[in-house]
């Protein structure tokens, strides 16, 4: 169902043996941007933010991530593993951080590189830019690119709002390929492999919102990787523990992927919003200027922030237990000195600062009708007129979310009426229409009983 | 296009609605997003102006291809001095209001930065008709 040329560069897959056409994602979905055809469940790319709700409510598990190949790592010398806090949330506090890098090196990676080491960074580059746009009243952190790409389609006016600092993954990739060419090594033979825990990030490593390059070469999935650590984990082996390339994690960096995890870096009264639900009322009263947001507002589309991902195994409140415990742990380390001390290198922060800029962040809003203000009026008229001849109980029978929508989709040219079960059953446009949205699962009065 | 909703006294819970659905609206027909959040801003600034002074209210909103009227009319105590109420700071809320983050005083100021055009009707004892404009244009 993709319409036109598509701005965004999805990693969600339904699989058409498993999907049974069961209207759950098309419900769930927060941009309307499933419907059922031919049987199966269809994304339209344009309206689809990455955000996975579809993929924690699909009771087939028909909906996937597209991950790169696991043996790809093997096309480099160097093979950097990007590991994000939320992945040592997964496992059993009862392992050292130190015992799960040493498995992921055993599967393969020379060099493990922890993504939020250097959070002091980031919080300098979202200070500065505040300090840059006095004029902006209420910022929105970009961490959470499910967020940037929910308020570029549902809530255009919002995009300037937004504080135009990269990923902290992008931060991290950089960092290390600095470090390992700095050492020698031929940048080609450099392979960054990030481990996620959703599906939006993915998508914003495989088209970035700033339109720049990423220095990530590939994204692993987080439940991938933790089910092959954690069968190494409970083998007995015993081999010397090794220590992550950046060994310098603060209490505030492991905490920074749960919910709250960047407002309490800021001075002043700020706003940590999570939860998919949480974010849309937010950003719909903001947009109305009916909540006067004063300084950052965090916002994460999974409860309890990355935690909650999409790809992550464990329970999102033990996993936020298990980090809030680590913390601690990491601080005493650091206390004894165990941990690398943060450098202040200037000029360091000057190329950091331009790398991780994003130039613009573009409105592509999903609700116009039509390019043409008289046609997108005759358009919504009829739409309204549409809306109340269908029956308002939002059955989905047609395929689409709610009557709403598929008084949309009818105007669009997409759907046609006849499709509503409710308008008239029995014609034989609304047989055919079925037979298109349903396929050929018609069921006759008789039993075999 | 023309959209009527009801305004209930002391119902803050519920005001915005209307805001709401002028909004998606008026991003269903591609209008540009300073006109839009013009728009709902002053809309949702009466509504709470009716929300909170009025016994009760309607508002009426007419959307046509050049631009968006918004009247908002109430039966309510009415402004005894309007040159009072544009100025930005002075407000007669009770307490009860201010205490909910409303009642600042810039209810009328804000509307009339924000339209176009703005026409206060109101008698002391009967009622307020606020009536603004936003040219799309």
């Amino acid at each position: 169902m993709a319409s036109g040329n598509t701005f965004f560069n999805h990693s969600l897959i339904v699989d058409a043996d498993l999907c049974q056409g069961c209207t759950a994602c098309v419900r769930t979905c927060p941009t309307g941007a499933i419907r059922i055809r031919d049987g199966k469940a269809v994304m339209n790319d344009n309206k689809c933010v990455d955000c996975g709700e579809c993929i924690k409510i699909c009771p087939h598990k028909a909906i996937h991530v597209r991950q790169d190949d696991f043996s790809l790592i093997d096309n480099y010398k160097y093979r950097v593993c990007l590991v994000p806090a939320t992945f040592i949330a997964q496992f059993d506090t009862k392992y050292r951080t130190r015992k799960i890098y040493s498995c992921l090196k055993k599967l393969g990676f020379t060099h493990i590189y922890e993504v939020e080491h250097e959070m002091e960074t980031v919080i300098k580059l979202y200070k500065q830019y505040m300090e840059a746009h006095p004029d902006i009243h209420t910022f929105i952190s970009p961490y959470c690119p499910a967020v940037i790409r929910l308020i570029q389609v549902k809530f255009p006016s919002l995009v300037e709002n937004i504080i135009r600092v990269r990923a902290p993954f992008e931060l991290a990739s950089r960092s290390i390929i600095k470090t390992l060419v700095d050492e020698g090594a031929a940048r080609e033979d450099i392979g960054v492999f990030y481990i996620t825990p959703c599906a939006a990030k993915i998508a914003a490593f495989r088209s970035p919102v700033s339109g720049k390059e990423t220095c990530i070469t590939g994204v692993i999935n987080m439940d991938f990787l933790y089910n092959k650590v954690q069968l190494m984990l409970h083998d007995s082996d015993k081999d010397a523990l090794q220590p992550p390339v950046n060994h310098s994690l603060t209490s505030r960096d492991v905490l920074w992927p749960l919910a709250g995890g960047e407002t309490v870096n800021f001075k002043g009264y700020q706003y940590a919003v999570d939860g998919l639900q949480n974010v849309i009322n937010f950003l719909e009263r903001l947009e109305d200027e009916a909540i006067d947001a004063e300084g950052l507002v965090e916002m994460r589309i999974c409860d309890q922030g990355c935690v909650g991902g999409a790809l992550t195994v464990q329970d999102r409140f033990v996993a936020r237990k298990r980090l809030e415990y680590r913390a601690g742990v990491f601080n005493r380390l650091r206390r004894k000195g165990e941990h690398r001390q943060f450098t202040d290198d200037p000029e360091f922060f000057r190329w950091v600062s331009k790398e991780m800029e994003i130039p613009e962040i573009k409105p592509r809003s999903i609700y116009k009708l039509n390019d043409d203000y008289a046609e997108a009026f005759k358009m919504a008229e009829r739409m309204k007129k549409i809306e109340k001849a269908l029956p308002g109980v939002n059955c989905a029978a047609c395929g689409a979310p709610s009557c709403a929508a598929l008084a949309e989709d009818v105007v669009r040219g997409d759907a046609s009426i006849d499709t509503c079960i409710f308008i008239n059953p029995d014609s034989d446009s609304s047989k055919e229409a079925f037979r298109r949205i349903w396929g050929n699962r018609t069921k006759t009065n008789k039993t075999d009983e | 296009m023309h959209y009527t909703f009801k305004i209930e006294r002391g119902n803050f819970t519920d005001a915005g609605q209307a805001s709401s659905s002028v909004k998606r609206t008026l991003k269903q027909l591609g209008v540009d997003p300073a006109n839009i959040k013009r728009t709902v801003v002053a809309l949702f600034e009466a509504e709470i102006n009716a929300v909170a002074h009025a016994y009760g209210g309607t508002i009426d909103v007419d959307i046509d291809g050049e631009k968006i009227v918004m009247v908002v009319a109430d039966e309510g105590p009415g402004i005894p001095n309007l040159d009072l109420a544009m100025q930005e700071g002075w407000s007669t809320a009770s307490p009860q209001v201010r205490e909910m983050g409303y009642g600042a005083g810039m209810g009328l100021p804000n509307i009339k930065k924000n339209t176009d055009e703005l026409k206060i009707d109101t008698k002391v004892g009967v009622g307020t008709t606020v009536t603004m404009t936003v040219k799309l244009a």
